[in-house]
């Protein structure tokens, strides 16, 4: 296949890169914490682990789940944790035991765990304490019998861990109370898995690394199985992407967006081969701590999305912070505006590099080379060993500067939906392009822009919302007769929800909607504007829903 | 405009070897109608009514089991069951808008285990040549994105599929009747798993 895009590659970012360097990720993870051993692997509130803790607390934990706990390879296991040192010990452990990991949204609601723990069928989970409330409503109906808990300080020295833990429980109030029968806890099962010897499981690219989920267009979250080829595949292509800018063993990249959104968990992997320090934000919309951890730390990179570059542009304390160091800043999750990329170049010095991608290519496809001075409003163009087309509604390739939908191939695109093969095969043309529900065009130089979505969902701030599951959680109430959601353009999160709703019951108010909306959807998943309509929602003659007429 | 005549029903043998009777709706199949689309998934209804439906109107459905002649048309396939019979699919087209002579508005719907076996195919090019008998000039319809077995199975019907702007959830599908333009095939032969219908319903 042509390559146009080969041209604009910067000098060392090679055509294609060599899968086979490493048949795993626990190979990545070996290699790392052998060439960086006494480097700052992560930083969290000011506690850093090196690469080689990192090893002996992973090794420990993956004994644990081998020896203790006795899963078995493959089992799955479910994360549900904010951005903490718990985080990579955790997802090393796993993966290195040759388990599946999870990853699940800690802010999720008991009807989105339950969904999601069914369907990935996890028999094991590690949760933070804060969220085990959520874990208790629905433990009975999955397939987990065995839990985790960890408390936010936990990974601390001792003094410090047992401030935090006393602050998040006792001050901030922030732990509903729980209980969960025979959960272990994170610290013991440490303990407890560094006697224990640690089968070494001889992985493959063809193991599957994680399940991890993506917004269906039927209401419900599939399981993207991206196995450990397809991870290696990913990391190394970010990695010698990023190459240009970056030096092995002398970065620090601030990851600001949650670990289990694959952009902030491939990201963050990409920079641990390359031994860089990664300082992990646990709750960016804390912006006053978080800015103290900029200011702390001289960091080198950062990750975000549109939304959280906004939001600090928009703090008059982000002045304070010194970005004299940083040498590359990256963008994806969801368009990025003009304005906020203008301001980031004039604030930081550094253009924002947009990338682009789906849960479904591990995530990134399609990036602007890092070299580049100033943002381009374009996605950019295919990473080494990574192949992009614009096809028709027929399968065929569109000519040049066509509109078509985006097409991928590559050793990141999935393997699957888990346990979903008509969903796979939907997503599939037959010559085994991925269909991404993009519609963009490629210029001559094999530059792409997106000019539209066809698949029927909103983006908020970076994540998938299907109107179908607001809508369902909606009818769900018995007071609502019909409900409609849109996305509306939205000056801080790009789109957000709106809902339009016939009452069956005329004393239903927008507040009582609401907090039942509040019980099954997550945070970035809620109604921003609800109209409630007194009239039928428009219907076509034969009874369809017009959606675009809600807009109206 | 004088009467078309009526539908004959017709037996079929499908891709799996079941025998399904082909006919026009009546008016007793109301029980029924209610009944299949009780047995319909959430995902099916979604595809036919694009929104969570939990019951059919008795307005709608009193209204589908009616079709004014010559203007609309409806057609059930049923197979034998223990109480008389069950629905296993059903499809209709009505004017796109009242008064509207021109343009007629299709839905189709196949009872989950029933898609792959050439259904819907036969439905809709049941459909066609009975909308072009009934003088429309275009036939089109609304499929929501994710519906790809309908996506396609338009196209072999030589629909053109156009996304509808300002909403990416939905592409609308259309054809030319009249004058007589490509033959809509008769045959089962490939079969599409499917999608959407039931009975029109107006809410309310």
């Amino acid at each position: 296949m042509h390559k146009p895009w080969l041209v604009q590659y910067p000098p060392g970012v090679p055509a294609e890169i060599n899968i086979e360097q490493f048949a795993s990720l626990k190979e990545v993870l070996a290699s790392s914490c052998a060439r960086f051993a006494d480097l700052p692997a992560f930083n969290s509130m000011g506690t850093v682990l090196s690469y080689r803790q990192l090893d002996e607390a992973s090794r420990a934990f993956a004994a644990w789940l081998q020896q203790v706990a006795q899963l078995r390879r493959g089992d799955r296991v479910a994360l549900m944790l904010p951005n903490l040192l718990q985080y990579p010990v955790a997802l090393f452990g796993v993966l290195r035991a040759g388990m599946v990991v999870v990853n699940v949204n800690p802010l999720y609601t008991p009807r989105e765990l339950e969904h999601q723990l069914s369907d990935a069928g996890a028999t094991a989970i590690v949760v933070l304490e804060n969220f085990a409330h959520t874990l208790e409503q629905v433990i009975k109906a999955t397939q987990v019998r065995r839990v985790i808990t960890t408390q936010a300080g936990d990974l601390l020295p001792p003094l410090k861990r047992l401030l935090t833990n006393f602050v998040v429980k006792q001050v901030r109030k922030q732990v509903p109370p729980w209980r969960l029968p025979g959960a272990v806890d994170f610290r013991q099962v440490l303990t407890a898995g560094r006697a224990q010897a640690l089968d070494d499981v001889p992985l493959t690219r063809d193991d599957l690394a994680f399940l991890q989920y993506t917004g269906g267009t039927t209401g419900v979250a599939k399981g993207t199985m991206l196995s450990h080829g397809n991870m290696v595949a990913n990391v190394l292509q970010v990695a010698a992407w990023m190459s240009p800018n970056l030096i092995d063993g002398q970065e620090t990249v601030v990851i600001p967006l949650p670990l289990y959104h694959v952009f902030a968990l491939t990201g963050c992997l990409s920079f641990f081969s390359k031994g860089a320090q990664i300082l992990l934000i646990a709750n960016p919309r804390d912006m006053p701590a978080f800015l103290k951890a900029l200011r702390q730390t001289r960091f080198t990179a950062i990750i975000g999305v549109n939304t959280l570059f906004r939001a600090m542009l928009d703090t008059p304390e982000f002045a304070d912070v010194d970005l004299h160091h940083l040498k590359l800043a990256v963008a994806g999750g969801m368009a990025v505006q003009h304005v906020v990329a203008h301001r980031w170049k004039e604030r930081a010095g550094v253009p924002l590099v947009e990338g682009y991608g789906l849960t479904e290519s591990a995530p990134v496809a399609i990036a602007n080379p890092v070299t580049i001075q100033e943002w381009s409003g374009q996605i950019g163009v295919p990473l080494p060993s990574t192949e992009a087309a614009i096809l028709d509604d027929d399968d065929k390739p569109v000519a040049l500067g066509q509109v078509g939908e985006i097409c991928l191939r590559g050793p990141q695109v999935m393997q699957g939906y888990w346990k979903r093969p008509e969903e796979t095969a939907k997503v599939f043309t037959g010559d085994g392009w991925l269909r991404t529900g993009d519609m963009g065009l490629m210029d001559e130089r094999g530059s792409i822009r997106i000019t539209d979505r066809k698949k029927d969902m909103i983006v908020v701030s970076g994540f998938k919302v299907f109107p179908n599951e607001v809508e369902d959680v909606l009818t769900m109430h018995p007071g609502v007769l019909e409900a409609g959601a849109i996305g509306v353009p939205d000056d801080r999160s790009g789109e957000a929800v709106k809902v339009v709703v016939v009452r069956k019951d005329p004393a239903l108010t927008e507040a009582e909607l609401l907090a039942h909306c509040k019980q099954h959807l997550t945070g970035y998943k809620m109604p921003r504007i609800v109209e409630f309509r007194s009239e039928p929602l428009p219907k076509t003659n034969i009874g369809k829903i017009l959606r675009r007429e809600l807009r109206v | 405009m004088k009467p078309p005549p009526r539908f004959r029903p017709r037996r079929i043998v499908l891709r799996n070897g079941r025998e399904v009777t082909l006919r026009a709706i009546a008016e007793t199949d109301a029980a029924e109608i209610v009944q299949a689309f009780e047995r319909l998934s959430a995902e099916s209804r979604y595809s036919r009514f694009m929104q969570h439906k939990k019951r059919i109107s008795d307005i709608a459905l009193e209204r589908g089991v009616r079709p004014q002649p010559g203007r609309e048309f409806a057609f059930v396939v049923t197979i034998p069951a223990a109480d008389g019979i069950d629905i296993v699919a059903a499809a209709q087209y009505v004017a796109t808008a009242p008064g509207d002579v021109e343009t007629c508005e299709f839905a189709i719907t196949v009872a989950e285990d029933w898609r792959g076996t050439g259904i819907a195919r036969r439905l809709l090019a049941s459909l066609l040549r009975r909308a072009r008998r009934d003088g429309y000039k275009t036939m089109e319809g609304w499929v929501t994105a994710a519906n790809t077995s309908m996506l396609m199975l338009a196209r072999r019907l030589h629909f053109k599929v156009e996304p509808v702007p300002g909403d990416a959830t939905v592409l609308r599908v259309q054809r030319a009747l009249q004058p007589p333009g490509p033959a809509a095939p008769i045959t089962s032969g490939m079969a599409c798993r499917m999608t959407s219908t039931k009975r029109r319903s107006r809410a309310g």
